[in-house]
C-alpha cells in the first residue's frame, strides 16, 4: 500500500504547494506591478535560436524592465494550440496572452469569442476581433536587402570564414519552412532583391515542410549548393540549422533569419553573412506595455517595417566586416529608397 | 520421479527463464501490485532527476520545497503534484468539480487514445504486428472530414443533420483507414511481405499523400496551414447538456462511444467464431490451420478490422477536437502501441491505460503551465512512468510467446 502513503503525503503536502504556486501566480516576485501574461509558442519550440526565442527576449525584457510575471506554453504540434490558448483564459488570472505565430489565426479565432473578457495578441497573423491585437511584420522589405546582398555577391570572387563565392556560379537559393503566404513573403522580398542586382541571376527556391526538421533543412540546401548556389537564404526556425551546417560541409555562405544567428548559433558563424532580423520581441514587449499602460490596441492590426526597425539586417558577427563596402552601402541605400517609397518590395513571388 | 513436477521443471531453467516465466503465471492481482509498484519506482527515479536536473539548471529564484528554501530549480514535489493532480485539476484545492477543463484535455486525449489502442491490440492479438494504425487514422481522419464536409451541403442542419453526418463521418473513417489496413494484411497473406516494415512505410505514404491531396484541392484559399474547411456544425459529435461545454474539444458521448467499442471488441475476440479464429492464428497458427481457420483471410481480416479502428479513431479526432483535418495530426497510432503494450493487448487493459496515458498527457501540460520545467524534461518523467509500468507487460508478452510458464493462456 505504498500508493497510499504517496497519496496521503501529497494530501498532506497539496496545501503548502498549492499555497507556494498561488504565491507565484500573484507575482509576488520583487518589483511587480501584478500584471501576468501568457505566452503559447510556434511549433518547433523554444532553443530554435530564431523565432520563439526572439519572442521570448521580448517577453524577459518585458519581465525586467516592467515587472510582469509570466507562463509559457510550448505546443508539440497544431491541434494543441487551442487547449494551450484555453488553458489561460479558462485561468482567468492572465492579463494578456500571446499567441506566437500565424498557424494559431484559426484556434484564437475561436477563443476569442469564447473569452471576450480575455485579452490576447497575435504575431504574424490578423485576428479581426475586439480583444485580439494583431501585429505583423514586412517582412519581404527586409529580405529583399538580404536578396541584394546575396545577388551581388553571387556575382563576384568573395570568402570570408569558411565560405567563398564564385563568379561563374551565379545562383542563390531559399530554403522555406511550411509553404504558406508568410514565408512567401520572405521568398518574395528575397527574390526581387536579388533579381534588382541582374535579371539573370538564378534563384532555386524550395520548401522544407517543417519548420522543425534540420535534416530535411541541410539535405535540400546541399542539392542547391551542389546546383551552384552560393549563398542561400533560410526562412525556416529551427529547419535552418539544416542550412548553416551543409554551408559548412560545402564551404559556401548562408543567411539567418528572425534573430542574429551568427550570435545565436555560433558554431555557424564562420558561415553566416547576415540575419534578417524580425523584431518579435519588439512587437511582443509593446503588446504587454500596451497592456500594463492600459493602452491594449484591441481589433487593429500593426504593422512593423524598416522605418520602425521591425525588421532590420543584422551583418553576421564574425563576417560582418568582411563584406565589401559598396554592398553595405547598396543596401543602405536600398533600405533608405524603400522607406521613401521609392521601392515597392512584392508579398509574392514571381 | 520429481522431474515430472513443474516445481522441479521451473528449478533446472536458467535464471532468466524463471523470471520470465513468474512474470508470465503472475495472477491478476500480483499484475496490480506490479503496475503499482512500477510505477511507485518510476516516480522516485523522475524525483532524483528533477533534483539534478534542477541543481543542474541556472535560474534566477530557486525553487522551495514543502516550503524549505533549496538550492534547485525545479520542485519535484510541484512537478510530480501536477502531473498527476493537474490532469484532473487539482482535487484537493476546494471548489473542485469533476467537470474542470483538464478533466476534458485528459478525457479527451483517454477517448482517442482507446481507438488506437484497441487498433494495435486486434492485430497484436491476431499475432500481426500493425505499427501502421498512424497512416490508418490519418487516411480515416481525412476520409471523415471530406465526407462531412461534401454531405453537410446537403444534409438537414440541426439535430437530424447530427443523425446523418455523425454516422456516416465515423463510416467513412473505418473504410478508409480499413482498406488502408488491409493493404498490408494483403500484402503479407498473399506476397509473404513483413507487415511491420509495410506498415511503418505505408504510414509515410499516408501522411505525404494526404498533405498532397488536401493542399492541392481542399486547403481554403485564405488559409495558411494546409487543412480542409471547417466540417458542418451538425457534424460534430454533440456534447451532453450540463457536462462539458463544446469549447472544451471533448464530448462524453465520444467516450461513451469508446467505451462500447472496448466492450464490442472485448465481445467480439472472447466470444465469436471470428474472435476464436483470430487469437487462435495469433497464438498457434499452425494449429489453427490445421483445425481449418484460413490463415490468409484471417491475416487480411484482422488487419483490415485494426485499420477499421484507427480510422475510426481519426473520425472522432476530427469529429470531436478538430472540426477539420489538419497537416501534422498528433502521434496517436504511435502512442496506440504503447497503450496496447500496457494493455497486454486485452481490449478491456487498453481502457484502462488510455485513462492513464490520457493523465500523463494532460498532467504534463499543466507541468509547463505550473511551472518552470522545460518541456523536454516533462517529456521524461512522461516516458519513465510509461516505461516501468509497460515493461513487466512487455516481458510478460514476450516470455507468453517464448512458451514459458505453466499457463499459456493466462
Amino acid at each position: 500500500m505504498v500508493d497510499f502513503d504517496r497519496r496521503d503525503f501529497l494530501k498532506a503536502t497539496g496545501g503548502t504547494v498549492g499555497a507556494s504556486l498561488l504565491a507565484g501566480c500573484t507575482g509576488n516576485s520583487s518589483g511587480s506591478d501584478g500584471t501576468k501574461v501568457g505566452m503559447v509558442y510556434a511549433t518547433g519550440g523554444l532553443g530554435d535560436g530564431s523565432f520563439n526565442d526572439q519572442a521570448q527576449q521580448g517577453l524577459i525584457k518585458a519581465k525586467e524592465e516592467l515587472g510582469i510575471a509570466y507562463e509559457e506554453s510550448q505546443p508539440e504540434n497544431n491541434s494543441e494550440f487551442a487547449s494551450m490558448q484555453q488553458q489561460y483564459a479558462q485561468n482567468g488570472s492572465f492579463d494578456l496572452v500571446n499567441c506566437i505565430g500565424f498557424a494559431q489565426k484559426e484556434a484564437l479565432q475561436a477563443n476569442a469569442k469564447e473569452f471576450p473578457e480575455q485579452k490576447w495578441t497575435i504575431i504574424d497573423e490578423s485576428v479581426d476581433q475586439d480583444n485580439v491585437a494583431s501585429y505583423r511584420f514586412r517582412e519581404e522589405t527586409g529580405s529583399y536587402l538580404v536578396g541584394k546582398m546575396a545577388g551581388m555577391l553571387t556575382q563576384r570572387d568573395f570568402s570570408a570564414g569558411a565560405g567563398a563565392t564564385t563568379q561563374g556560379t551565379n545562383t542563390v537559393g531559399f530554403v522555406g519552412g511550411i509553404e504558406s503566404p508568410l514565408i512567401k513573403k520572405f521568398e518574395a522580398g528575397f527574390q526581387a532583391g536579388v533579381k534588382s542586382v541582374d535579371d539573370s541571376i538564378e534563384m532555386l527556391s524550395s520548401y522544407v515542410g517543417s519548420f522543425n526538421d534540420p535534416a530535411a533543412g541541410q539535405s535540400q540546401a546541399r542539392s542547391m549548393y551542389n546546383s551552384g548556389a552560393d549563398i542561400i537564404y533560410h526562412a525556416s526556425g529551427a529547419t535552418g540549422v539544416g542550412v548553416f551546417r551543409a554551408a559548412q560541409d560545402l564551404g559556401k555562405f548562408a543567411i539567418g533569419v528572425d534573430r542574429a544567428q551568427s550570435v545565436t548559433q555560433p558554431d555557424f558563424a564562420d558561415v553566416i553573412l547576415a540575419s534578417m532580423v524580425k523584431r518579435v520581441d519588439t512587437a511582443i514587449f509593446n503588446s504587454i506595455k500596451a497592456v500594463v499602460d492600459d493602452n491594449f490596441k484591441g481589433g487593429t492590426t500593426t504593422r512593423l517595417g524598416l522605418n520602425d526597425n521591425g525588421v532590420e539586417v543584422a551583418y553576421g558577427d564574425q563576417l560582418g566586416s568582411e563584406i565589401p563596402q559598396d554592398v553595405k552601402d547598396a543596401l543602405s541605400q536600398a533600405r533608405e529608397s524603400i522607406i521613401a517609397g521609392d521601392i515597392s518590395v512584392p508579398t509574392q513571388p514571381q | 520421479m520429481n522431474d515430472d513436477s513443474p516445481r522441479a521443471t521451473t528449478e533446472s531453467q536458467p535464471r532468466w527463464r524463471r523470471t520470465l516465466s513468474r512474470l508470465v503465471d503472475a495472477s491478476a492481482k500480483e499484475r496490480m501490485v506490479i503496475s503499482v509498484a512500477a510505477l511507485v519506482l518510476a516516480v522516485a527515479v523522475g524525483f532524483v532527476i528533477v533534483v539534478l536536473a534542477g541543481l543542474a539548471a541556472t535560474c534566477a529564484t530557486k525553487a522551495t520545497v514543502l516550503g524549505v528554501p533549496t538550492p534547485l530549480c525545479y520542485d519535484p514535489v510541484a512537478v510530480y503534484h501536477e502531473l498527476f493532480l493537474g490532469a484532473i485539476g487539482h482535487p484537493l484545492s476546494g471548489n473542485w468539480t469533476p467537470l474542470h477543463f483538464r478533466m476534458a484535455v485528459t478525457l479527451q486525449n483517454a477517448t482517442l487514445l482507446v481507438f488506437t489502442g484497441l487498433a494495435v491490440a486486434v492485430s497484436f492479438r491476431a499475432g500481426m504486428f500493425n505499427i501502421g494504425v498512424q497512416g490508418q487514422m490519418v487516411l480515416g481522419a481525412l476520409a471523415a472530414a471530406l465526407a462531412t464536409i461534401h454531405l453537410g451541403g446537403v444534409a438537414p442542419s440541426g439535430v437530424l443533420g447530427t443523425l446523418v453526418l455523425v454516422p456516416v463521418g465515423v463510416l467513412a473513417g473505418a473504410v478508409a483507414g480499413g482498406l488502408w489496413g488491409a493493404l498490408p494484411g494483403a500484402l503479407k497473406a498473399y506476397a509473404d511481405a513483413n507487415e511491420v516494415i509495410t506498415t511503418i512505410m505505408l504510414n509515410f505514404v499516408a501522411a505525404n499523400f494526404a498533405y498532397v491531396v488536401v493542399s492541392s484541392w481542399f486547403t481554403p484559399p485564405d488559409s495558411s496551414l494546409v487543412q480542409t474547411a471547417n466540417i458542418p456544425t451538425a457534424a460534430y459529435i454533440p456534447t451532453v447538456p450540463f457536462a462539458f461545454q463544446p469549447r472544451d474539444s471533448f464530448s462524453l458521448l465520444g467516450l461513451l462511444f469508446a467505451v462500447a467499442l472496448v466492450v464490442g471488441v472485448a465481445y467480439l475476440l472472447a466470444r465469436t467464431v471470428f474472435g476464436y479464429d483470430l487469437r487462435a492464428s495469433g497464438e498457434q497458427p499452425e494449429a489453427a490451420a490445421y483445425g481449418g481457420v484460413s490463415e490468409k483471410q484471417t491475416m487480411v481480416a484482422s488487419m483490415t478490422l485494426s485499420g477499421a479502428l484507427g480510422g475510426v479513431g481519426g473520425a472522432v479526432l476530427v469529429m470531436m477536437v478538430q472540426g477539420r483535418w489538419l497537416a501534422n495530426l498528433p502521434q496517436l497510432g504511435f502512442d496506440g502501441i504503447t497503450v496496447s503494450i500496457l494493455a497486454g493487448n486485452n481490449p478491456l487493459g487498453v481502457g484502462f491505460a488510455a485513462l492513464l496515458f490520457g493523465v500523463l498527457k494532460s498532467g504534463s501540460a499543466a507541468i509547463g503551465f505550473g511551472t518552470d520545467v522545460p518541456p523536454s524534461l516533462v517529456d521524461v518523467l512522461r516516458g519513465l512512468v510509461i516505461l516501468f509500468v509497460a515493461m513487466p507487460e512487455f516481458f510478460r508478452m514476450i516470455g507468453a510467446s517464448l512458451g514459458v510458464g505453466g499457463d499459456v493462456d493466462a
